[in-house]
């Protein structure tokens, strides 16, 4: 497949197109699931666990059956029993099923607060909890442990007894609740630290964090008279949502259709179907359409995913010339209330973007009573790199040396060794560093503050994915490109594509038209996850268009009575010699000769890995720990920006979230599962009061062997954020924050700890 | 219980049944079908259901629908003149300030009673007046200058 789009100088993409579908956001005609309203539509609730760990002895539905307005109950009896390791189709290893089960409605247990129970539907959202309010649950109730050390302790309850833990052996017994685990080695590690001119360790404690999308999970879900059922979403993936609910109903995949709407943010946190199968089963009861839409309260606590507490502990080793010897990291994930968080990707991310002889890293998952832990947004990136980049700032302070220099030095490039042994493709991080040297917000003066200032570095990697992604291209009567994708939009994907079409076919971005597709109208994509979408998805388009263009030369070269190989095409028009015809005019005349329909797929394209950099300016004030961002600036290699404004705005939002969690969003469990700070009020995220206009540098690497060379986005720009403004409190104030989020609390005490 | 609840909304006389239980967003979504005002939290602490209740903004979340009756309420269905956008919007398109879009309504309509109140507001008076409206999804420094840019076009423009 030729990337020719690639070489030649380029007219659409890279340019500064505003969203295609803006207009519709900024009037409030955007659709959501919790917008949409279908004839006879009613409501479904849900019914949640109100312990934290407990055997269910018995759910008594009769009563709420009974009350007016109601028009089904359902609990797990109403849906097939799903064992672990029914895996659906996901990338290169696929996902369990089993999850989603538990995670859509418990079984037989409830391993945390907030886990499903029971569900109604009834004719309004009034007579709906008044429903709820009626279903009795018996709970046998078992002691939860709320925290990763909690799980860990020998006499601790086990919450998964049944489930064996994965990747220990004799030598290496799995501790209490062990999900399992996975270890990264190279090299001689106890070595490399032993003869370290200097060494540093950074134990780190992560707060479990939420997503924090701004639209609470929703669906809504009908059927019709042959058995087939629709479900509107919210999703990253309508095939996934697909395939999940199909197991989840015990129906066929050809059955269900996936629709999906507006996407509200999701972050990693809308993979895993939660409502949709529900309102899927009480539509098939009650035959009427039906929504579901969760309160915010639901969404924090036990009704959606968090993200996974950690506790990290990294080791590293330098040379007395200033060069890494050996990096020692464990990284234990809190899986919340079903096992199997992975751990590779994150250890692997924290050690990429350094050169190292030798190396061990160990990643374990704990099964705790908190929520199951969910993807956000390079999932675990930001906790490893809290303890890796404080480990690495450590070193450049014993050494007196310049923190970037040090990165500089010790820096992987291209070719290098990654941490699972084989070489690292395109990977500019030394370009990176150098324009980070170059910037002033690295090179001119902290200067004076009220309160003491720092100024902190941190690097970022992600590895991202590529999966697969599918596109066609069909032909409108009038000769424009109409693109369908199996993609939704999350990142302004579909502003994106039009600009790859418009380049494709040499014409302007208002004459081609981008439609998200549905699950039985788009060819087979994978979610939009692992910063995947926009560089596979534009491949995808790149060889539909191709495809369809090669199909319109045929046509054209017929018209105009010469060789397909004679035609020019350029800007919308097929020319040979004097001779010429426009796409207009093409399909004008060929219309009825059949539609002109161009597919792409692209699958396991080369990797195109995420690299950032970030630099931030803080002031403390130690007498109330209050950490101010005073200027922000994220470094980042893309490869090459489809679309600038969506790129700067990935990493400025990226940064924010990253912001969020480094300083005031952590949840708070009470010993007995309760989450006591199950609101937007409590569970602080950042306000516009909060931040600093975040500054964004690109840097444009294009990676070979990709249409566009386009790498990743997504997610590397929030890996950085929390180490990068410890290193600038550290600089400030003489302390290293362990805890994360680093409250004022946390950050007060730790200064008067070091003063004591 | 149901009660009547009458409106001007956007200009034009409302008048439907409301549970005794409904919020004004409720109503606005429900029987007036104004979905493009959005319920992020259902407790007045993210702005996604900003709306102005006789020039004011207010989460349309914590107002009981029959509390309002009787107020004039602007939702984002009322900011743009028929299809000519408000400043505040054509600037957020612009800056690349929408996103996921979820928040963008009760954005704008946070940033219009601002507009109306103060033609030339700095960026901390920005932050200020939109400090009641989260954003997941853009870190609001796109959102900032577009409503930087909006003030300033509409001082040569006017559009209210």
């Amino acid at each position: 497949m030729t990337t020719s789009a690639t070489d030649k100088p380029l007219a659409t993409v890279g340019r500064r197109v505003s969203r295609v579908d803006a207009g519709e956001r900024v009037t409030g005609r955007a659709l959501y699931p919790a917008d949409l309203v279908r004839p006879g539509m009613i409501v479904g609730k849900i019914k949640r666990s109100i312990h934290a760990h407990a055997r269910i002895v018995a759910i008594d539905t009769s009563k709420a059956r009974a009350l007016k307005g109601v028009f089904a109950v359902v609990t797990s009896a109403d849906f097939p029993n799903i064992a672990p390791g029914t895996i659906y189709p996901f990338g290169e290893t696929g996902s369990d099923a089993w999850v989603s089960a538990l995670t859509a409605m418990a079984r037989e247990r409830v391993t945390w607060r907030g886990q499903p129970l029971a569900a109604v539907a009834a004719v309004d959202g009034h007579v709906a909890d008044a429903a709820l309010a009626l279903i009795d649950v018996i709970y046998d109730v078992l002691p939860a442990v709320m925290s990763i050390a909690a799980a860990r302790e020998a006499d601790a309850p086990l919450v998964f007894p049944e489930i064996k833990p994965k990747g220990f052996d004799a030598e290496r017994p799995p501790p209490r609740n062990a999900g399992g685990r996975t270890v990264i080695a190279r090299g001689d590690v106890a070595g490399g630290l032993a003869v370290a001119a200097h060494r540093a360790t950074i134990d780190v404690e992560v707060d479990t964090a939420h997503q924090g999308y701004l639209e609470p999970h929703a669906a809504v879900a009908e059927t019709d008279g042959q058995g087939n059922v629709t479900v509107w979403v919210s999703t990253q993936g309508i095939f996934q949502t697909e395939m999940q609910t199909a197991i989840l109903l015990g129906l066929p995949q050809s059955k269900i259709k996936v629709i999906p709407l507006e996407v509200g943010g999701a972050f990693g946190g809308k993979i895993t179907v939660h409502v949709e199968p529900i309102a899927a089963r009480l539509a098939q009861l009650t035959g009427k359409p039906v929504q579901i839409v969760m309160t915010r309260e639901e969404v924090l606590a036990g009704g959606s995913g968090p993200a996974a507490a950690a506790r990290i502990q990294v080791s590293a080793g330098a040379d007395a010339a200033g060069k890494l010897t050996a990096i020692d990291g464990h990284y234990v994930l809190d899986s919340g209330g079903i096992p199997g968080t992975p751990t590779t990707l994150l250890m692997q991310a924290s050690a990429a973007p350094y050169q190292v002889p030798a190396l061990h890293l160990e990643g374990m998952d704990i099964v705790t009573n908190k929520p199951r832990t969910e993807a956000y947004r390079g999932p675990g990136g930001i906790q490893a790199a809290f303890a890796m980049e404080q480990a690495i700032d450590e070193l450049c302070l014993q050494r007196a040396e310049d923190p970037l220099a040090f990165r500089r030095r010790n820096a992987s490039v291209t070719g290098s060794t990654m941490p699972i042994g084989t070489p690292f493709p395109s990977i500019p991080f030394v370009e990176l560093i150098d324009r980070v040297a170059a910037h002033a917000c690295w090179s001119s003066p902290l200067g004076a503050g009220v309160q003491p200032r720092g100024r902190g570095v941190a690097l970022g990697y992600w590895r991202g994915t590529s999966m697969t992604s599918a596109a066609h291209v069909m032909m409108s009567g009038d000769g424009r490109p109409m693109v369908t994708i199996g993609a939704v939009d999350i990142t302004g994907v579909r502003t994106a594509m039009a600009q790859v079409t418009a380049e494709e076919f040499g014409l302007g971005v208002d004459d081609v038209h981008v439609l998200i597709g549905d699950s039985k109208s788009s060819g087979y994509s994978d979610a939009s996850a692992g910063s995947r979408v926009a560089r596979t998805m534009a491949a995808a388009v790149s060889y539909a268009c191709q495809d369809a263009l090669a199909q319109l030369r045929k046509r054209a070269a017929e018209k105009l009575q010469r060789t397909a190989d004679d035609l020019l095409y350029e800007r919308g028009v097929f020319r040979a010699g004097s001779a010429s015809i426009g796409l207009h005019d093409l399909m004008r005349a060929t219309l009825t000769e059949g539609a002109v329909i161009g597919r792409g797929v692209s699958t396991k394209l080369p990797l195109g890995v995420e690299i950032a950099a970030h630099v931030c300016d803080v002031e403390v004030d130690p007498e109330t720990g209050q950490v101010t961002i005073l200027r922000y600036t994220a470094f980042q290699d893309v490869g090459r920006a489809l679309n600038p404004p969506a790129v700067e705005g990935q990493i400025e939002g990226s940064v924010a979230q990253g912001l969020g969690w480094a300083l005031t969003e952590g949840f708070d469990y009470a010993p007995d599962g309760r989450l006591r700070n199950a609101s937007l009020l409590d569970y602080r995220m950042p306000t516009a009061l909060d931040l600093p206009t975040i500054d964004v540098v690109l840097q444009e690497t294009p990676v070979p062997g990709v249409p566009y060379g386009v790498r990743g986005v997504g997610e590397v720009p929030i890996v950085p954020v929390a180490a990068c403004v410890a290193n600038a409190i550290r600089r400030a104030v003489g302390v290293r924050l362990t805890h994360m989020p680093m409250t004022p609390e946390r950050v007060r005490t730790a200064i008067a700890k070091a003063h004591a | 219980m149901k009660t009547i609840v009458s409106l001007d909304v956007n200009g034009t006389p409302c008048e439907a049944l409301a549970d005794t239980r409904d919020t004004l967003l409720d109503f606005l979504r429900g029987p007036l079908g104004l979905t493009g005002t959005k319920e992020g939290c259902g407790n007045g602490n993210c702005g996604a259901c900003t709306v102005l209740v006789d020039g004011e903004p207010v989460c349309a979340c914590i107002v009981l629908a029959a509390e309002a009756s009787g107020a004039s309420v602007t939702t984002i269905e009322g900011i743009a003149d028929g299809n000519m956008l408000h400043h505040v919007q054509t600037c957020l398109i612009e800056a690349g300030g929408t996103q996921c879009g979820f928040c963008t309504p009760g954005i704008i309509v946070s940033a219009v009673a601002l507009l109306r109140r103060n033609a030339d507001p700095d960026d901390a008076e920005i932050r200020h007046a939109i400090a009641g409206n989260l954003c997941r999804c853009t870190g609001y420094g796109k959102i900032v200058t577009a409503i930087r840019t909006a003030a300033a076009r509409l001082s040569t423009e006017p559009r209210l």
